[in-house]
């Protein structure tokens, strides 16, 4: 029987406390800084040769599914009623609004050092001390909307834009692709500034702080942006039936991108599933 | 200053690049912290007064206090990499700051992942303004430079291949 993601703005007290408590035990356990500690190790970039499992590549999509699979079995294993709530951040878009709830994910860092000072994983809360990381913060740091210069998180339209392709992902199956959905998701644009940054991409830097780097994990909402994302996929792939997962082969010997992406029926590193064994989703879990 | 190391198009880079030998991140790592300490040298005697800053008329080289930040950088060369893998050692008071290439490329660092800028001194000072006011890099940034999983990412040129 599959079992339901929901929107967190819809979660009742009890839930919310449920979901933050499963977080946290598998934090305490020392298992959530392993999740960390993968993300970090698997961002490979396209500029660079080897394979692209996670980002700036097709698999980006069922790599993060399986990642939240991963973490939602192991918060299931703690709390069975527990599911990974998604963040509607065309609806909830202010600085205030959920997750940045005291009973959810606290609220923005403080503007002397972009500490969390709020709600379940404040660092002097005892319960959240960052281990794996680039910088040596302890603590979990956010900037939302980017006080210096500030930013908006997309928009439905910019998520229109994406879901409107017909096509999943094209050659060269990079950061530099113009079209396909997968890219105009993960939101790769050219150049740098605000316009080259969208979607996926976006709301990372909006939320600024640990999410803005390789060691996003750190911050929570990690996983409720990324359960969100994961929705654009299977709406993108009710909306364009006759469209698959691609490349639905490998890259050929003579391609510059040959070994360096995850083919359709290709094993998605770290995990034995393939990209093709990842696309349907509604034995496990759907999203209400 | 001159992004395309080399002058060769990125296309080109990456294609030369594909099958190629190249060093393990370890042995970037273990280069990355060499060159560390040894560029640290410099700001320890020069710490205590403000770095004009210095930028090599080529682009090889940067050394500037950017927001109360010592940042040095220098494009190591080695005859023995291919021009896709030129590598910039870069330091944010003294402490190694791994930078990745974007294949239009562009550059981006683990501190600022979401975002691609079109020069190393761009994107370490992006790095300076992502890192919060107090926070330092780790001493050895562990997941781009040591920390790899190289079981993971055998199998998964394995997986790929089968």
């Amino acid at each position: 029987m599959a079992y339901v993601r929901r929107d967190v703005s819809t979660l009742t007290a009890n839930e919310r406390r449920r979901f933050v408590n499963a977080l946290l035990a598998l934090k305490r356990r020392g298992e959530y800084d392993e999740f960390v500690r993968m993300h970090i190790d698997f961002y490979t970039s396209d500029g660079e040769n080897g394979l692209r499992s996670a980002h700036m590549t097709p698999s980006f999509l069922p790599w993060h599914r399986r990642f939240l699979l991963e973490l939602e079995r192991a918060l299931r294993r703690i709390d069975s009623s527990v599911t990974v709530p998604y963040w509607d951040w065309t609806r909830d878009r202010t600085k205030t609004s959920v997750p940045w709830t005291k009973d959810l994910l606290g609220g923005n860092g403080r503007r002397a050092d972009r500490q969390v000072t709020t709600g379940p994983f404040a660092y002097a809360s005892g319960h959240w001390t960052l281990k794996e990381g680039v910088t040596d913060g302890k603590f979990l740091t956010r900037d939302l909307g980017r006080a210096a210069a500030p930013i908006q998180l997309p928009t439905r339209s910019d998520l229109k834009w994406a879901l409107d392709d017909p096509v999943y992902d094209v050659w060269p199956w990079n950061s530099t692709v113009t079209k396909g959905f997968r890219n105009k998701l993960e939101g790769w644009g050219p150049g740098s500034g605000s316009t080259s940054w969208r979607n996926h991409n976006r709301v990372h830097r909006w939320v600024g702080g640990a999410m803005l780097g390789g060691a996003s994990v750190n911050d929570p909402v990690f996983w409720l942006h990324h359960a969100f994302v994961d929705l654009q996929w299977y709406r993108w792939q009710r909306a364009h039936r006759n469209h698959r997962y691609l490349p639905a082969q490998p890259p050929g010997a003579g391609d510059a991108q040959h070994r360096r992406v995850v083919a359709r029926h290709e094993k998605l590193p770290p995990w034995d599933e393939t990209p093709d064994q990842l696309e349907d989703m509604s034995r496990t879990y759907r999203y209400g | 200053m001159v992004v395309g190391v080399g002058g060769v198009p990125v296309g080109a880079e990456q294609q030369k690049g594909a099958g190629a030998a190249r060093p393990s991140r370890r042995e970037v790592a273990r280069g990355l912290l060499a060159s560390a300490a040894a560029v640290s040298l410099a700001p320890v005697v020069a710490a205590s007064r403000p770095a004009p800053p210095v930028e090599a008329a080529d682009g090889s080289s940067f050394d500037e206090t950017y927001r109360g930040r010592r940042i040095q950088g220098v494009l190591v060369a080695d005859a023995a990499r291919q021009a896709a893998d030129a590598a910039w050692r870069i330091t944010i008071d003294g402490r190694p700051l791994h930078l990745m290439r974007r294949a239009d490329g562009s550059w981006l660092s683990m501190i600022d992942h979401y975002t691609s800028y079109p020069t190393p001194l761009a994107a370490t000072r992006a790095a300076v303004d992502g890192l919060g006011p107090g926070q330092r890099l780790r001493d050895l940034a562990p997941g781009p430079m040591g920390g790899e999983h190289p079981a993971h990412r055998t199998e998964g040129h394995d997986g790929v291949r089968a």
